[in-house]
């Protein structure tokens, strides 16, 4: 079969400008149905700009996309906010309501199902409640359904954003940087629970990160973008945190990109003296030599 | 050695001096310049009008005979009976509350449309603002003065006034808050396809609610002491009393019931700063023996929802319904008493509700009186003459107002004063003055100075320290703490801290207030010439006691021009030094 007929999201030749900025420069993509696609770029790079503009919540300048057989552009009122409902969007800063309860947070995932405005818990059926705190309980928030939202910690918040993003019983779950707010421990519990939650469900997954190892560790396939162009696009089985830190050594251009860069490349030197048992110096370890060496060009170039 | 660090600090004199050669030019902003230079000529003109008003302490002091005099004449305090004194409370507070309520309900579609972040387009958002820059405008005594016409003497044309007049403030108020949302749990509701309704109702709301309950509680004080004023066209209550018992030459009996206005005022202030603080706990940092008080439960309900999970949540079927805890209680019960509070206060102001049917009937009659203006057997110069010094009275108010303010407003302010001791001091004293309506103390000034626009201008600046103190008070304690953090980590004294994080992130909110202040003195003078404050008010009362109804327009009109400017002014320098 061809795999782009069964492409649920389909970018096609996508710019967008910001008055003088381009954050989109002609980005083309096809995700499949059960794909769990990474963004990887720096800050700055586009990937946000990608992911709100599956969800309708930009339009491009330039482009077509299309999103679960709908051409997102050209949406309006009712139908775009279908679409909508049936995309879940995780934020980078989770954007809960902070005074209302967790579980009013995670009832207002199913605003699109009723009509109207609703105002307290009273506006929400019995069914849609059950539902809501069977997704509390599945993060494992349930004894938290009727505290304020703003009294949970970061990885907390998170989990709860996420229940919320299930309660519009998406088919695709778009996630901004879900962890990059949150500290390594909940880093990984939010990751975990993404992966198994759309391993579950069959969702179809595109998130932006910026860390090379969860990429890596996370995706099937990555996509790495450089001011707003798509400068990458390869499945992760076969590649090494080496090889992915030399490509993105290649997308670094300016000196805070090649900085950063550099600092994730002595740290991977030290991991991998660590490993092999060397002395933690990162100048004689051959891989991260490699890498440097890399890096070295990519500044000439 | 020495050599060498001779060497290595030329070497960085050299570097400062090719940095410094590398460094953009601060980029010089003509606006801006144009803008500083208005806000110095403004208080350049206020201090001019200071010494043309001719405050001088001796003169006050030699005054005091006349004060002397007065209370002599005065005899002693008496009070109406103590029921009818009850009756007459419960109905000035009553008929306050619901025309708050009644501003406060057609204010929200209002702010919606006037929000830079809600509107559904400019023009839109230029009629809301019309519409709430034109009911600010408008003061409550003409609107009132407007309505006894309409209808039947009793509440009803109280609440309308109070009612169109508030929603200039609370309207613009209410878009404030909306504007200074957090987006992104907005961004998140739409994200999931909630109507533009849903994300008011489930992004926007909760967040504002707090702030709204605060801006209607805040202007029901105002209101209460603005009654006073409203009295004196007719409008039942208190204030109707007082000016019957003043213009018998009951002094004794005015002053009573100016007493009871006065500690009425102060009670309302601090029950419904007591409300606000309830409300506003969980985002709380400090804990004052108030908020004891009011929310003893704030501390340990982090370290409750611990490790062992209770009984409700063990699965979603037992969790639907919520539990009763001890937060959800008091939730209960502070909605109930509001609700109770709501229905009691329409019930005592006794609505007329067929005035509704018969006013339409009125109104063609009533408003070809006021049409066309005309400034009829008055001079116009003598008018602009007689605005001039309303204008001036209110400028110098204003000036004489800030510094106070500022003062008192930073010491209040929980980040800013040294100890608890001292804020409680500062807003102790904020209250005090926020509670004196001006109105009386203009009277009594008036008793003390003489006729003139001496009282006044002493009466507003008096009465303004309470009103922009609280302002100054309430942004200095919203701005974002890290900065403060930040320079107490680098070792910065407490005053520059407050110099150099605090003042400069409240300086916008400072600017806004200061030109709110001008624009509410404005009106006020007009409002103390009714007492003999001096200005623009006297000839509007005149007109209005003598039937002149399109003089009354006309002179209307002035003061509406002078405070569009006003506006004007401001939102220009709102938006300069953003």
């Amino acid at each position: 079969m061809n795999p782009a007929s069964d492409a649920l999201i389909r970018l096609d030749g996508v710019t967008k400008t910001f008055g003088s900025t381009t954050a989109l420069k002609n980005a083309s993509l096809q995700v499949s149905r059960g794909e769990i696609v990474v963004l990887l770029g720096l800050s700055g790079s586009g990937k946000s700009t990608l992911l709100r503009h599956l969800d309708g919540l930009e339009v491009p300048t330039s482009g077509d996309i299309e999103v679960l057989g709908a051409k997102v552009p050209t949406l309006k009122g009712k139908a775009l906010r279908r679409l909508r409902s049936r995309v879940g969007f995780i934020f980078q800063q989770f954007e809960l309501v902070p005074s209302l309860t967790v579980l009013e947070n995670v009832l207002t995932g199913s605003l699109s199902e009723v009509s109207g405005p609703r105002l307290g818990l009273w506006g929400y059926s019995k069914a849609a409640k059950l539902r809501a705190l069977g997704h509390l309980d599945r993060v494992g928030l349930l004894d938290r359904a009727y505290q304020r939202s703003d009294t949970l910690s970061g990885g907390q918040q998170q989990r709860v954003a996420i229940a919320r993003a299930l309660m519009q019983k998406p088919d695709i779950l778009l996630a901004d940087e879900p962890v990059a707010s949150l500290d390594p421990e909940s880093s990984d519990q939010v990751m975990a629970l993404i992966r198994e939650i759309a391993a579950d469900e069959g969702l179809t997954v595109v998130c932006s990160l910026h860390q090379v190892d969860l990429a890596i560790s996370w995706a099937d396939r990555i996509v790495g973008l450089r001011h707003g162009e798509v400068v990458l696009d390869t499945p992760t089985s076969d590649l090494t945190k080496a090889e992915v830190m030399e490509i993105y050594g290649r997308v670094a251009t300016t000196t805070a990109e090649i900085t950063a860069v550099q600092a994730e490349l002595i740290e991977i030197a030290a991991d991998v003296a660590i490993e092999s048992g060397g002395t933690g110096d990162p100048e004689v370890d051959s891989e991260g030599a490699t890498a440097s060496a890399e890096l070295d060009r990519a500044r000439v170039s | 050695m020495t050599l060498l660090a001779d060497a290595s600090r030329a070497a960085a004199a050299a570097e400062a001096a090719s940095v410094a050669g590398r460094a953009p030019r601060r980029p010089i902003s003509p606006e801006r310049i144009a803008a500083g230079l208005t806000l110095l000529a403004l208080v350049v003109l206020g201090i001019l009008a200071v010494n043309e008003v001719g405050i001088s302490i001796p003169a006050m002091i030699q005054s005091w005979g006349n004060a002397e005099n007065f209370m002599a004449r005065v005899g002693g305090l008496t009070f109406p009976d103590p029921g009818d004194l009850a009756w007459l409370i419960a109905l000035t507070v009553g008929l306050v509350l619901v025309g708050t309520l009644l501003a406060a309900v057609l204010s929200v579609p209002i702010a919606y449309l006037a929000a830079s972040n809600t509107t559904p387009g400019n023009g839109w958002r230029a009629a809301a603002r019309f519409v709430g820059v034109l009911t600010r405008a408008l003061p409550d005594v003409v609107l009132a003065m407007a309505f006894v016409l309409m209808f039947s003497l009793g509440t009803l044309p109280g609440i309308l006034a109070i009612g169109i007049h508030s929603i200039g403030m609370i309207s613009k108020m209410f878009a404030d808050a909306i504007e200074q949302i957090d987006e992104g749990p907005r961004l998140a509701i739409r994200a999931a396809g909630g109507s533009k309704m849903q994300e008011f109702a489930s992004g926007i709301l909760p967040q504002v609610l707090p702030s709204w309950v605060a801006t209607v509680l805040h202007r029901n004080d105002i209101n209460l002491r603005g009654s006073v004023v409203l009295g004196y066209v007719g409008v039942a209550g208190l204030g109707l009393e007082m000016s019957y018992a003043f213009k018998a030459l009951n002094y004794g009996k005015g002053l009573g019931i100016a007493l009871v206005i006065f500690i009425l005022c102060v009670v309302m202030e601090i029950v419904s700063s007591m409300v606000r603080g309830a409300m506003l706990g969980q985002q709380k940092h400090t804990r004052s023996w108030i908020d004891r008080i009011i929310h003893p439960r704030l501390g340990d309900r982090a370290s409750d929802a611990g490790s062992t999970s209770p009984a409700w949540a063990a699965s979603p079927q037992a969790a639907v319904r919520r539990p009763w805890t001890a937060e959800r209680v008091r939730n209960t019960v502070g909605v109930v008493i509001a609700v109770l509070v709501v229905i009691g206060s329409v019930i005592v102001s006794q609505i007329n509700w067929m005035d509704f049917f018969t006013f339409w009937a009125k109104l063609p009659e009533v408003a070809a009186k006021f049409w066309p203006p005309s400034f009829g057997s008055y001079d116009a110069s003598a008018m602009f003459a007689a605005m001039r010094d309303t204008v001036a009275i209110a400028l110098a108010a204003t000036v004489l107002t800030l510094l106070p303010s500022l003062i008192l407003g930073s010491l209040a302010a929980s980040n800013v004063a040294p100890n608890s001791g001292a804020r409680g001091v500062a807003r102790f004293l904020l209250v005090g003055i926020r509670g004196i309506p001006e109105l009386i103390l203009a009277i009594v000034l008036v008793v003390i100075t003489g006729l003139g626009a001496q009282a006044g201008v002493i009466a507003l600046a008096i009465g303004g320290i309470g009103l922009l103190g609280k302002l100054i008070a309430d942004s200095f304690e919203e701005v974002d703490r890290g900065p403060e953090r930040a320079l107490r980590a680098v070792g910065a004294t407490r005053l520059q801290t407050y110099t150099s994080a605090t003042v400069p992130q409240g300086m916008q909110a400072l600017i806004g207030h200061s030109f709110y202040m001008l624009d509410t003195n404005i009106r006020a003078a007009t409002i103390l010439g009714i007492v003999g404050g001096g200005g623009v008010g006297y000839y509007l009362l005149n007109a209005s006691q003598g039937s002149r109804y399109e003089t009354v327009t006309a002179i209307v009109l002035m003061i509406l021009a002078t405070v569009l400017i006003v506006e004007g002014l401001a939102m220009w320098m709102r938006k300069v030094f953003r």
